[in-house]
């Protein structure tokens, strides 16, 4: 650029051995050309890191998607940034979640257990009756005749 | 018999007087939401940083 007129530069000194200008000497404008191109390249770097965060990240999308979702995300986030994690309020808030989610796994659980016994059970008491007839029906229409239950004997 | 009659009586009156209340109430409820839901969905970024910050606070005061 102008560097190489008579070691100034709008009025400003040039950089090298004790103020003369060199071949290789940078004037301070032409330093501060090149801060200035590095900060440009920099901050366009970040916009583009940030954009394509932003993307990957698809924040917005995913706050359309499920607002309260996003929102309950974010309390917990602050939460977790304000200190609050090892706290006692932490503790109880957890073992609450706890008590309530081994109910919840527990109750569906209990209730197949019951159901499949007392369904066995049903079946069962079908079967026996059912093998009890069919063991009685040698027996003839005579119990049946007098009222008892010839199976069961 | 007459008195169940008249506790279905009661009881019917009671649903009637009711019903309109609750229905005003679910729609009160459900208005509120939607309004809710499209603020968040409006301005994202405030709602979340609001969170942030509520969360933030709510950290801090547990944290003590």
């Amino acid at each position: 650029m102008e560097s190489s007129e008579s070691g100034t530069l709008n009025g400003q000194r040039t950089e090298g051995n004790s103020g003369r200008a060199g071949a290789g000497a940078i004037t301070v404008g032409q330093r501060v050309d090149r801060v200035s191109d590095t900060a440009q390249e920099a901050w366009s770097r970040t916009r583009e890191t940030v954009s394509e965060l932003k993307e990957r990240l698809d924040i917005e999308g995913r706050v359309q998607r499920n607002p309260y979702g996003m929102v309950a995300a974010a309390l917990g986030v602050g939460y977790l940034l304000g200190g609050g994690f090892f706290s006692p309020l932490t503790a109880r808030l957890f073992r609450v979640a706890l008590r309530i989610g081994v109910r919840v796994a527990a109750i569906p659980f209990l209730e197949n257990e019951i159901r499949g016994f007392a369904e066995a059970v049903v079946t069962g008491s079908e079967g026996d009756e059912g093998d009890g007839e069919a063991a009685s029906s040698g027996e003839g229409k005579r119990s049946q005749h007098k009222g008892t239950k010839g199976g069961k004997r | 018999m007459e008195m169940t009659e008249q506790f279905e009586k009661t009881a019917r009156e009671l649903e009637d007087r009711i019903r309109p209340q609750i229905e005003e109430a679910k729609k009160k409820v459900s208005d509120l939401n939607g309004r809710a839901v499209s603020y968040i969905k409006e301005n994202p970024g405030k709602c979340l940083l609001g969170a942030i910050a509520a969360g933030y606070i709510i950290g801090r005061i547990a944290s003590r």
